[in-house]
């Protein structure tokens, strides 16, 4: 029991490599880069590929990706501010269509429009997924 | 068609995913990796069979 505890505090103890916050960041801004780093290739190919395959996916279905705008008053701006955290998971891919405007403009006639919606937000909430797994093998907590 | 498909492109990416992420060997993965996609798919049919029976007008 006691050891058990020890144990703990010492797991506790072990202090997170600088490297894990970069590769952490990395993985973030790059889907599937983080692996790259640590080299884990397999898990880079197909864990980064699905987060691409998706956000791609998303964007041809006519998907819209979600951004706070001065237009967001009160209530309005809460209701845009939680899509676009998942949106921003897809790091840099999300950056670039803000810099472009791409896939903002909203195409709800579109028959795939909320396909296209689920399909960005859940590239971008994958790709925390990815991005703690990263940071999980560079920190040494996984293998 | 094209609903069932883009249905199972998300469950079968997102299967990917969670199913590398999970702990275990590389068997288990793949096990788990194909659960999550089943799981997908069931539940999708089951709510979309549930649906069809509600009227909505």
């Amino acid at each position: 029991m006691v050891a058990n505890r020890i144990e703990k505090k010492k797991e506790k103890d072990i202090e997170t490599p600088g490297r894990a916050w970069l590769v952490g960041l990395v993985a973030w801004a790059i889907p599937g880069a983080g692996h790259l780093l640590v080299r884990r290739w397999q898990r880079a190919a197909l864990m980064g590929g699905a987060v691409w395959l998706m956000f791609l996916c998303g964007l041809w279905l006519g998907g819209h990706l979600f951004a706070v705008t001065s237009k967001d008053q009160g209530f309005g701006v809460l209701l845009a501010l939680l899509p676009m955290i998942g949106n921003v998971g897809a790091g840099l891919l999300y950056i670039v269509c803000w810099l472009g405007n791409i896939g903002f403009a909203e195409n709800a006639q579109l028959l795939t429009y909320e396909y296209g919606n689920t399909f960005l937000l859940v590239a971008g909430l994958l790709n925390y997924l990815v991005m703690l797994d990263a940071f999980d093998i560079a920190a040494g907590r996984k293998q | 068609m094209t609903h069932l498909l883009w249905m199972a492109v998300f469950a079968a990416l997102t299967a990917v995913v969670f199913g590398m992420s999970a702990k275990g060997g590389e068997r288990q993965k793949f096990i788990y990796g194909l659960k999550v996609f089943g799981e997908f798919m069931a539940i999708a049919f089951l709510l979309g069979w549930i649906l069809y029976f509600i009227p909505l007008r």
